[in-house]
């Protein structure tokens, strides 16, 4: 179990993380928050780059930088910014890697095709990466997190650069990974963990807001979501009074999706909230209304 | 596992385009440099013979020897002479003196060539003659005073000078009964085989050196910062340890460039020059004697020990300027900075005494630094070579800065694990 005890994080005078816990077991666990909110702090601090100012991050009741080697033998990471070297291929960057992660090169040249052919990178194995897309080197990035078979598997931001095509294999590919090891992505887009997420981790104000379930998290605006249709004119003023979620055009006028916590409104009809309703509301912008 | 983390470093510094085209370049540029200054070659070629009829140790048995040869082929000079002119020639030289210029054609181009070496082989002779009478007049109490009013010398750092000389005094004097100075060698005057060799070559060898190992050992060190690969490598197992395997492999590149350049360069120079019958020579020979003073060295030593030990001297020098490097570029994460740094710590450390007063000892110790060592390994391990004189000063000065290499590698390290990745 990986145990996130009482973190805080200053950079100077400027507070990055204030007394942050957290406890995470096998399964998916998203962290969900604007950019800017702290997460790569956060999941860095988790990967060993940098350090807690405060507070400790324990593996099993021992302190992650005690454990040095024998904590980051089970972590697989993948950071915001997968740096690469342009100069090789796919497979002579993770056979570089697989001996920093302690693998014997044997093992490695059988494990490397394995899982190349899962992040579908198999025909270009032997290509420099210098020619490659955003979403290929993506999936090389991947591809390296996934080497060492890892216990702890962190991915800052991995859907970046992806297609939607390889967004839906990227969460199967998790969803069956997550079965036996813990699986944290941090991530700013709802729809990479909605639905494979066990629980979602979302941080404000330095803090955790929410630590729980889809379900749970979702029902903190159960019965404030609603959706009317209203007049091209009046789309205005209903901005200024609600938190809107989401708006579009239907048949010469707007659909709005939006959060109101007082009595509903004629031709006002309740809707279910989803993970992108309540983030949209809890990281609104300071909107000028009366919910 | 950890060899393999190391060699994988080290390719890539071998890989780098950049350092492969120096590389290259620079020897083919050390190639260029000897063959261009070879016109002397074939002289040279009369000490080899020298050696083989009369051995290495001047004696006056064999000089008497060399003397009755000489007058052999004077004999046989006048012959050709006579034949063509009626004018006989009390040596080589009067006869080179008297040469007027509508007298060239008189000559076939292999009897030129006779005089030539006969002249060689007086010059040779002459020079071997006057050693005695040479060094006779060398006073070392004399050398001192001019070396302590070369440098404006005072106080407690003339005294320290002074006395050191007093020492080499009992060792010149000892180098005398050795009879090292009298020992074949190519005439250093005419030649100045030494200077090519130790100070031109070496020196371009060690500028060379230097570049390649700062930009080698910067660019393995700042590897991941400069590729924004910090992030998946110091997360592996291995982690900051990294920065340790980074270390060896610089270590290990800096050995293949040296290795590398070192055996290129003096293959070529002992190809081109034939030291075949010299190699046990003294490097206190009278004959490598080129300027002001002879060569003296503090130890017994033969033309092929010295080049060892210039060579592993440099080589040490450069091992420590790759730490030095290192232990710079944890610090900076940047090659270019790293350079611009490194350049800076050398200039400085070879200016430091000129800012020091002349009449402290701290003046003196200042000197002992390894820019001072590698911009002049021609006159290292002697006591005829400026500040650079004191007996233990090449030895000392790399066990210091071995001292201060080693210490600021290892803050560096220790501040490294303890640094975080940004």
């Amino acid at each position: 179990m990986l145990v996130v005890k009482n973190v805080s994080k200053h950079y100077g005078k400027f507070n990055a993380l204030h007394e942050i816990n957290l406890e995470f077991m096998n399964g998916v666990y998203g962290l969900l928050a604007p950019n800017g909110a702290g997460k790569t702090t956060l999941i860095k601090m988790m990967s060993t780059l940098i350090f807690p100012s405060e507070g400790e991050i324990l593996y099993d009741g021992k302190n992650i930088l005690d454990m040095d080697e024998e904590y980051r033998s089970m972590l697989g990471y993948l950071p915001q910014q997968f740096g690469f070297y342009k100069n090789y291929s796919p497979k002579q960057y993770l056979l570089y890697l697989a001996a920093l992660k302690g693998i014997g090169k044997k093992q490695a040249s059988e494990m490397i095709p394995e899982l190349l052919e899962k992040v579908a990178l198999s025909d270009v194995m032997n290509k420099k990466m210098k020619k490659f897309s955003g979403g290929m080197i993506q999936r090389v990035g991947i591809a390296q997190a996934l080497l060492n078979d890892p216990k702890i598997l962190i991915l800052d931001e991995p859907t970046a650069g992806l297609d939607p095509k390889e967004r839906a294999r990227f969460r199967q590919l998790l969803s069956d990974l997550a079965r036996d090891r813990l699986v944290i992505i941090s991530t700013h887009i709802v729809s990479d963990i909605e639905s494979i997420a066990n629980e979602v981790i979302m941080i404000k104000n330095q803090q955790v807001l929410f630590k729980d379930s889809v379900g749970n998290i979702c029902d903190s605006l159960n019965g404030c979501v609603y959706e009317t249709a209203i007049p091209f004119d009046q789309l205005a003023s209903f901005r200024k009074r609600y938190v809107l979620l989401s708006e579009k055009q239907e048949q010469g006028r707007m659909i709005v999706r939006f959060v109101h916590k007082g009595e509903a409104g004629v031709q006002w009809q309740q809707a279910v909230p989803h993970l992108e309703d309540v983030f949209l509301y809890e990281y609104r912008d300071d909107i000028q209304a009366e919910v | 596992m950890k060899m393999s983390i190391i060699l994988y470093e080290c390719k890539k510094a071998f890989t780098s385009p950049i350092l492969i085209s120096l590389i290259l370049l620079f020897a083919a540029f050390n190639i260029f440099t000897i063959i261009s200054s070879s016109d002397h070659k074939e002289e040279l070629k009369i000490v080899n013979d020298i050696v083989d009829t009369y051995g290495l140790k001047i004696t006056e048995e064999s000089l008497a020897r060399y003397e009755r040869d000489l007058q052999d082929d004077l004999v046989e000079l006048n012959i050709i002479t006579v034949a063509h002119r009626t004018k006989e020639y009390e040596s080589v030289l009067q006869f080179f003196d008297e040469l007027k210029f509508e007298n060239h054609n008189l000559y076939s181009e292999k009897e030129w060539d006779s005089f030539g070496q006969l002249q060689l082989k007086e010059m040779y002779f002459t020079m071997a003659k006057s050693i005695d009478e040479e060094y006779a007049t060398i006073d070392i109490q004399k050398i001192a005073e001019y070396e302590i009013k070369r440098f404006g010398l005072t106080g407690p750092a003339a005294e320290s000078v002074k006395s050191e000389y007093e020492n080499f005094s009992i060792r010149f004097e000892e180098m005398k009964q050795n009879g090292e100075h009298k020992e074949w060698f190519f005439a250093g005057k005419a030649h100045r085989m030494h200077s090519l060799l130790f100070k031109s070559t070496f020196r371009q060898l060690v500028m060379e050196s230097m570049i390649l190992i700062v930009l080698a050992t910067a660019l393995i060190t700042n590897f991941e910062f400069e590729n924004r690969t910090q992030f998946i490598t110091y997360a592996t197992t291995r982690g900051r340890r990294l920065m340790t395997d980074k270390l060896i492999a610089s270590l290990l590149a800096t050995t293949a460039i040296v290795g590398f350049l070192m055996m290129i360069t003096l293959a070529m120079f002992f190809w081109i020059f034939d030291y075949s019958h010299v190699w046990k020579s003294s490097i206190n020979s009278a004959f490598t004697w080129e300027y002001n003073f002879p060569n003296v060295t503090w130890w017994n030593m033969s033309f092929i020990t010295f080049l060892i030990c210039i060579s592993l001297l440099v080589y040490m020098c450069m091992i420590l300027f790759s730490v030095t490097t290192f232990a710079i570029s944890v610090f900076t994460k940047n090659s270019y900075l790293t350079f611009i740094l490194f350049a800076t710590f050398f200039i400085i450390a070879y200016m430091m005494p000129s800012f020091i007063p002349t009449s402290s000892r701290v003046m003196l110790a200042v000197g002992y630094n390894l820019s001072s060592i590698v911009l002049n390994p021609h006159v290292a391990f002697m006591g005829t070579s400026g500040l650079m004189m004191f007996k233990n000063y090449e030895w000392m000065t790399v066990v210091v800065w071995t001292g201060l290499a080693l210490v600021s590698c290892f803050i560096s390290l220790r501040l490294f694990t303890k640094e975080e990745i940004k």
